[in-house]
């Protein structure tokens, strides 16, 4: 079956509201820079792909996996019963849990907090390794595979989430307290630097690079 | 060409479909004639199946019942008391508003800014929002703000994290429910009913309605 893309066309759609826009012949100004475009329907900037999807998805998410050292090995929270301080790390939580016999929640927590994260990274980086070494693997899995980060990562905020419910109510005096530590900060920074990663990810380029493919391919069986 | 589910096969009067011709799969890029669905259908793309059109009873009526009852349900959540901790004859109340506002106390600004942004300003400028343009479509006011309303509400989405905030209150209440005395706040069930609500209102609306409205103010029709 012949696919065309609306890139081959000379067509863009609009992020936004998809209104399909035709794309001028000259898009570059007398300097030599590329004009911008706006859609006609909802006055958004318009693109073809996102623009420099891939080295900003990289920054983001070279950022996310050095903030990941300091989110699991740093304290996320002290928990001060009576005076006596006692510093969890998102492991250590898990495992506290697993002890006082509370296993859904541990693992609750540990898919939310450990699983999901280091997923989303696998398949952020992974993806991102295909595009850039032209890997013609199943353009559709990956597509899917795209999906699902972008569809479970603000789960994973549920942890901090529990943090501040905690700080909020566990508040007695010397009794007991709970404040938060910098490993909850650097972990929500994880949470939301992969969420704009895999917002800024182009799933299209994963279709650019197999149809590259397939046409040099084509041009040399000819 | 285009894979369809059919949930309703009875035929429905012409005014109730739409028809539009093109669309480019905002995964792929594909360029795909759409034919006109009947109400309860959803068009799927042919390549990598993402999900390109749906055509839903009453979406913008429903909808808006829905946007209004969550507001109505949102001012209910932030007027009580979610959870209360008692311990030792002490009683602290836990809010939504206070959630953020004991992590300013406990000296972490940043946190504090992140779930007030999550739990309050997107949720509240979700609901009024999409309350705004959707009154604005049904009386054909749509004006040149619509658009940038509109764009903001789609772009912040993914960010209104109410429905993640309710795990992490249960899993606080079956935390502390060994430790102490765990109240049920008044707030907690409206707020229930408020993720039940979010939840409705982001499946029943269908944001190819709003554009079109727009696309017929602005006269662009593709």
């Amino acid at each position: 079956m012949n696919f065309v893309t609306a890139r081959e066309k000379g067509l863009i759609a609009c992020h936004f509201c998809s209104t399909l826009c035709k794309l001028p012949e000259n898009i570059t100004t007398e300097d030599g820079e590329e004009i911008e475009l706006h859609c006609p329907c909802c006055q958004s900037e318009i693109h073809s792909r996102i623009p420099n999807s891939l080295s900003r998805t990289w920054a983001l998410l070279i950022a996310a996996i050095i903030l990941y050292v300091p989110a699991n090995t740093l304290p996320i929270m002290t928990v001060t019963l009576w005076g006596d301080g006692q510093p969890d790390t998102i492991m250590s939580g898990v495992i506290h849990l697993m002890d006082g016999g509370m296993w859904p929640l541990a693992l609750l927590i540990f898919i939310a907090s450990i699983f999901i994260p280091i997923l989303k990274l696998i398949i952020l980086t992974g993806l991102m390794l295909s595009i850039h070494f032209k890997i013609n693997w199943k353009a559709k899995d990956r597509t899917v595979l795209y999906r699902i980060t972008e569809f479970v990562g603000r789960w994973s905020m549920v942890d901090v989430f529990v943090i501040g419910i905690l700080v909020t109510l566990v508040h007695f005096g010397n009794t007991a307290t709970v404040s938060p530590n910098i490993g909850s900060l650097s972990f929500a920074a994880v949470v939301i630097l992969t969420m704009f990663a895999a917002h800024t990810f182009d799933p299209r380029l994963i279709w650019d690079s197999c149809a590259e493919i397939r046409k040099r391919s084509n041009k040399e069986s000819q | 060409m285009e894979e369809t589910q059919q949930h309703h096969s009875n035929t429905q009067t012409s005014q109730q479909q739409v028809a539009i011709h093109q669309l480019a799969c905002h995964d792929c890029d594909l360029l795909q004639v759409i034919p006109p669905l009947e109400v309860g259908q959803a068009a799927r793309c042919i390549r990598c199946d993402a999900l390109l059109y749906r055509n839903q009873k009453n979406s913008v009526d429903r909808s808006l019942a829905f946007a209004i009852t969550g507001l109505i349900l949102f001012v209910i959540a932030n007027m009580f008391p979610l959870l209360s901790l008692k311990a030792l004859g002490v009683v602290q109340d836990g809010t939504l508003l206070s959630t953020s506002l004991s992590l300013f106390n406990a000296e972490r600004p940043l946190l504090a800014v992140i779930i007030l942004f999550t739990t309050i300003i997107f949720p509240a400028t979700t609901l009024v929002g999409t309350i705004v343009v959707l009154i604005q479509v049904k009386t054909n006011r749509i004006n040149e703000y619509t658009a940038l309303v509109f764009r903001f509400l789609r772009s912040t989405d993914a960010w209104g994290m109410l429905e993640i905030f309710m795990l992490a209150v249960l899993v606080s209440v079956v935390k502390l429910g060994d430790l102490a005395d765990v109240i049920y706040g008044l707030s907690l069930y409206a707020f229930c009913l408020l993720v039940i609500t979010l939840t409705l209102l982001s499946y029943s609306l269908n944001p190819h309605d709003v554009w079109n409205s727009l696309r017929n103010y602005r006269g662009c029709n593709i």
